[in-house]
């Protein structure tokens, strides 16, 4: 008998396996998504690029910066994306009553929610690396060893920011039923408002970005430190951009509770 | 009691397409967090747009045809347009067509491309009824502009044609289900597309001048750009009736090109059984 | 020592109360009000290992709620609940390693890939040992015929495959117990042979209990030598298979096609259960009436062109039960 944490490990290798072999049957697909993709973020870039020709310079940013700011968070969200996308399908299986298969099997729920197989395209991953090296190169930030060090760690710690609201949001699912319109409003306001630096929202929507929904961790705080801007909205020091990877597992632990909290409901009421 | 052959064309009811279209608007009131979370964003997104405009227009040059005001209100607008305009009235079209209930609509004793109307027209009522607390916070909230009685009664005008071209593009979209299965990529990309180049999301007075000898040309300015340019006044009553002509010539055209697809594609179903 | 004690199973489900139509939808906007059904109200039974059971009840009547609280999926209202010496709802994870569950109607294997890997993954899942589950796929490939299709993409599966697949990875673990929830739903007679041949074989061979949840009753009568019928959320029947057919069985039918249709038919002892055409179906207690009695009777008034006497079967046994109710020791009488 493994201990629970080798199974766990020996779980998730064959999880992806199985991803990868799922995705391989359906490659057909990976055109059109990978075309979404692409357009998804590239409008997103075009709109930015229109609007910054026209109107240069945006609360002392310009558009290579912001193009930095945006190729930050989209890797942070692709990261997300391809390691945890199968939390969002939670809602649909306990809609279906396929949750309480979960249920049955000995392993934590969270867990086999994350390791269930499906088809996981690579395309915005691979997309958001070239943006990112793109955007790096294209903006002249400066790449030390601390850029080398800390931009992994910080992506990392943005994709546990948006796995905590994904996670927050597919725990509403146990009250709620439908989250789709929840969610897919979210991960709108999310792109929205990570395009534009902190620094042009009013005192009261600063605070929420940072200390709320800290999307302002996953790009706006570490760009501004790794570009050598000054300050940091609500007067705090650019360094706190470094702070992401915790910020990242503060915020899981919490969206984890509330996740135990809505299990146990589950199991008080059935659905 | 022996049943009796229908042999004349039955007389049309309004009945069924009624049902559909009242049951579509209470399942959208059935999810009724949804609709508070609407609102909400909509108060979020017009905070962003004030924000984001305001910003902008503060270290820049002022465009001489749209003062922040003006471009405030095309935004505002624009959004509680996307309300109603960003919905696929015709989806269930597409969704059955994909997993092969299409073969019962055609069974049924109604005029099928009516029934998706009629379905699709409940959701979007229901969403239009958003529309009035979602104007009350843009008059509140971003203090848009209101324009003289007749600027808005051709705003109505142009936005009816400009909704009636979304409604065909989206249509001839779902129509590509009869041809080929996965499609739902493709319509997201053309809705992306469509918001970015029609106007929605950025004023197309405000592109650049190389871009928008494009897109001025294309449908989707006619669906956004048109009726907005019309309301801020950047289109002046000088203009109107060119404007709009444009606008009712593209509602034709589509409206054209997604009958001759219905026609194909009910046919091809018909034929092959589903 | 018993492997699943109930004792006074009590579940209450809090619900909305949904208006119809357009107005009731828009009002339940603003406002909701709650209702409370008892789905499962003072169920106790115990199971010794090894047991087969048969666990029946109409739709509605509580059997998926008892089997959520068996599996941990549920927490019980009340009462005390112990399955294989762990409470299922404290030690969901214990209890999970366990069992087995096969939903009819629902797959647990993945769709997309051949059934191999479906195996593949359950197997890191349950930790299986190397050895058991070399040894338990080569049984199940022998006593399910999993050869041909283990390499087949699970969705291009017929449903009696798909259905063997399912047991095999229900079974896989080894679980000393498996829940089996409408398992020859949808099956071809040759298909249900096998699944019953299969569920025998393994609590047979192998001292599995299982419980067997279905509203095929010729499953039951196949498998079953013990019967819980559940209704309205409580245990109305608990026993031998043989006891319920004796003792409730106790109707007959006797199915006269007459030569004349609208021949009028009185017989004593006996009520008209159908009428059609020129067929009439009579049902008598055969504690009360014999049937030579009953067929004298018709054959003296009318002509007959056919008669056929036809024993209870489970089916009508419990389709009788649901409606009437039960009652212990002499059956009573028709309505």
């Amino acid at each position: 008998m493994r201990s629970p944490l080798a199974r766990m490990a020996n779980v998730y290798r064959e999880y992806w396996r199985i991803n990868v072999l799922t995705t391989l049957e359906y490659r057909e697909n990976f055109l059109i998504w990978f075309l979404f993709t692409f357009v998804y973020h590239g409008s997103a870039l075009a709109a930015l690029w229109i609007v910054l020709t026209r109107f240069p310079e945006m609360n002392g940013w310009n558009f290579k910066q912001m193009a930095f700011l945006y190729a930050l968070w989209m890797l942070a969200h692709a990261l997300h994306n391809t390691l945890f996308s199968a939390v969002s399908d939670v809602p649909d299986h306990i809609r279906e009553g396929e949750f309480d298969r979960i249920m049955v099997r000995p392993l934590d729920a969270l867990f086999q929610a994350i390791a269930t197989p499906g088809q996981v395209f690579p395309d915005e991953l691979i997309l958001a690396i070239l943006t990112f090296v793109a955007a790096c190169i294209y903006s002249g930030v400066h790449i030390d060893l601390l850029f080398v060090v800390f931009v992994p760690l910080i992506v990392i710690g943005g994709a546990l920011i948006d796995l905590a609201l994904n996670l927050a949001i597919s725990t509403a699912a146990f009250w709620v039923v439908r989250v789709d319109a929840m969610r897919w409003i979210f991960v709108q306001l999310e792109q929205e408002f990570t395009r534009y630096p902190l620094s042009i929202y009013s005192r009261a929507v600063r605070v929420v970005l940072t200390f709320v929904f800290p999307f302002a961790f996953m790009n706006y705080f570490p760009a501004t430190f790794f570009l050598g801007k000054p300050e940091a909205a609500l007067s705090l020091p650019p360094l706190v951009g470094l702070l992401t990877p915790v910020i990242g597992v503060v915020f899981v632990a919490i969206a984890y509770a509330f996740w135990r909290f809505g299990l146990d409901r589950y199991q008080g009421v059935g659905h | 009691m022996t049943a009796t052959l229908a042999t004349t064309r039955p007389k049309f009811r309004w009945a069924p397409y009624l049902a559909l279209a009242s049951r579509a608007m209470a399942r959208e009131a059935t999810y009724r967090f949804d609709v508070f979370t609407s609102i909400g964003s909509v108060l979020v997104r017009l905070y962003l747009l004030k924000m984001v405009w305001s910003a902008l227009y503060a270290h820049n040059a002022t465009p001489a045809e749209l003062p922040l005001h003006a471009v405030i209100t095309y935004s505002a607008v624009a959004l509680l347009m996307g309300l109603v305009m960003d919905i696929d009235q015709t989806r269930a079209l597409h969704d059955r067509l994909h997993d092969g209930t299409i073969v019962s609509d055609f069974l049924k004793p109604i005029n099928v491309a009516l029934g998706f109307f009629a379905d699709g027209t409940g959701e979007v009522l229901f969403h239009a009824v958003l529309i009035v607390p979602s104007l009350v916070l843009a008059l509140l909230v971003v203090h848009i502009d209101v324009p003289p009685a007749a600027t808005l009664a051709m705003f109505a005008l142009s936005f009816v044609l400009g909704y009636l071209v979304g409604f065909w593009i989206n249509f001839i979209l779902n129509c590509t289900a009869f041809w080929t299965l996965e499609i739902s990529a493709v319509q997201l990309i053309v809705t992306w597309l469509t918001d970015l180049l029609g106007g929605e999301i950025i004023p197309l007075v405000l592109f650049p001048v190389v871009l928008q000898k494009i897109v001025f040309v294309l449908p989707f300015a006619a669906m956004f750009s048109t009726p907005l340019l019309i309301y801020v006044g950047v289109i002046p009553p000088a203009g109107w009736l060119a404007a709009v002509g444009v606008q009712a010539v593209w509602a034709v055209v589509l409206a054209i090109v997604a009958g001759l697809m219905w026609r194909a594609g009910a046919r091809r179903i018909v034929a092959q059984g589903g | 020592m018993a492997i699943i004690e109930a004792v006074d199973l009590r579940k209450v489900y809090r619900s909305i109360v949904r208006q119809p139509g357009l107005a009731g939808a828009v009002k339940a906007l603003f406002s909701r009000e709650f209702e409370e059904t008892v789905a499962v109200d003072g169920v106790s039974f115990t199971l010794q290992p090894g047991e087969l059971v048969g666990y029946l009840g109409p739709n509605g009547a509580g059997k998926s709620t008892t089997i959520k609280m068996l599996t941990g999926i549920l927490v019980p209202t009340s009462g005390q609940l112990r399955v294989a010496g762990v409470v299922p709802f404290e030690q969901r994870q214990a209890n999970a390693q366990n069992i087995g569950v096969v939903f009819g109607q629902r797959s647990q294997l993945y769709w997309d890939l051949p059934l191999r890997e479906s195996f593949e993954l359950l197997r890191a899942i349950y930790d299986v040992p190397a050895d058991r589950y070399r040894a338990n796929m080569k049984a199940f490939a022998e006593l399910l015929d999993l050869e041909r299709f283990l390499s087949t993409p699970v969705r291009q599966l017929s449903l009696g495959e798909r259905m063997r697949g399912d047991f095999a990875a229900a079974m896989l673990h080894d679980p000393p117990i498996v829940y089996l929830d409408e398992p020859t739903i949808g099956l071809d007679v040759l298909a249900k042979e096998a699944i019953r041949t299969f569920i025998a074989e393994i609590n047979r061979e192998r001292g599995t209990t299982v419980i067997l949840t279905t509203h095929d009753l010729a499953d039951v009568e196949r498998l079953a030598r013990r019967v819980i019928l559940i209704d309205e959320g409580a245990v109305i029947y608990d026993g031998g298979l043989e006891r319920l057919r004796e003792e409730y069985g106790t109707h007959r039918t006797l199915v006269v096609t007459l030569a004349n249709p609208d021949q009028p038919l009185d017989v004593q002892g006996a009520e008209v259960e159908s009428r059609e055409g020129n067929v009439v179906r009579l049902r008598f207690e055969r504690r009360r009436t014999s049937a030579e009695a009953i067929i004298r009777q018709v054959m003296a008034c009318c002509e007959i062109s056919d008669l056929q006497l036809i024993e209870p079967d489970i089916d009508g046994i419990v389709r009788r039960i649901y409606l009437e109710g039960y009652q212990d020791g002499a059956a009573g009488t028709p309505s």
